[in-house]
């Protein structure tokens, strides 16, 4: 339940910037931004609706689904 | 038109610049975006490669000059320049177009991001984009600039090798799809063609008039 792929990542540092949770940090060899921490990902898709180049991939069968069973 | 579609060199082309891109684009997970987003994608990454073809469509090439002769060739590399130039000059700005249909961040606040980021990929991106644009208003102005046909054919390939030397870097540094294997036919196809280039210019010779009795 998390980002899948980050694919050309231009390195502006929007999404780490943006995360709320710190999933996603900068490398510091590249300068681009790599998934660091999936676990913590809360599928908010902040990244995804920030990021200028649409690098970001959040794959929809994963998300939370909208309704949720009352157990 | 026959004569291009028979042609083997053509045939093949489209199969190298064309099928080939493409096999590895569907291989490396397609489609998962929105069919914008892929179109946009698939047309930049088409554009881009029959640019490289376009060394393989001019006088440096042997094989399609014999296959095709001079006129038809020339007429190709006008037809993929003109086309792909086009394309490749238009790319920064496709790359932001889906954010007018999408919530979060506005299409012009993402292209002054993109614009404003010095990393290596976006600086070579800018450097080519320029050096595009500079080929192709060479090529648009070739009657009024002031230097003879051959100097011109000379300033033209050596441009065309730089932009696509940076091209290629900032294809493969933050193209979505540079995959290893679509990184390596980037190389493969830059490498063959700037080299066809540097060999027509260092070995041919000028040619005597030629006398016919």
């Amino acid at each position: 339940m998390t980002i899948e792929r980050i694919d050309g990542c231009i390195g502006c540092g929007t999404c780490v910037k943006t995360c709320p949770t710190d999933v996603i940090r900068r490398d510091p060899k590249t300068g681009k931004a790599v998934i660091m921490y999936p676990a913590d990902c809360q599928i908010c898709h902040l990244c995804r609706m920030y990021c200028p180049v649409g690098a970001i991939t959040i794959s929809p069968e994963k998300s939370i689904p909208v309704v949720v069973s009352w157990g | 038109m026959d004569t291009y579609r028979k042609s083997p060199f053509v045939k093949i082309s489209v199969l190298v610049f064309g099928g080939l891109p493409l096999l590895l684009w569907i291989l490396g997970g397609f489609p998962e975006r929105s069919f914008l987003k892929e179109s946009l994608s698939f047309v930049t990454m088409l554009s881009f490669f029959f640019m490289i073809g376009m060394f393989f469509f001019s006088r440096a090439n042997a094989v399609v000059v014999k296959d095709l002769k001079m006129h038809r060739t020339k007429k190709i590399h006008k037809a993929i320049g003109t086309t792909c130039v086009s394309i490749m000059l238009l790319h920064p700005l496709f790359l932001v177009l889906p954010r007018f249909f999408e919530a979060g961040v506005s299409p012009d606040d993402a292209f002054v991001t993109i614009v404003t980021t010095f990393h290596t990929g976006i600086v070579l991106g800018m450097l080519a984009w320029i050096l595009l644009l500079t080929l192709g208003m060479m090529a648009l102005m070739r009657n009024q600039l002031p230097m003879t046909y051959k100097t011109w054919r000379r300033w033209h390939g050596i441009l065309a090798v730089v932009f696509i030397a940076a091209a290629a870097w900032h294809a493969i540094d933050l193209g979505r799809h540079s995959s290893l294997a679509m990184s390596s036919l980037i190389i493969l196809l830059t490498a063959v063609g700037v080299r066809l280039f540097l060999k027509h210019t260092i070995t041919s010779k000028p040619q005597k008039p030629r006398i016919d009795r």
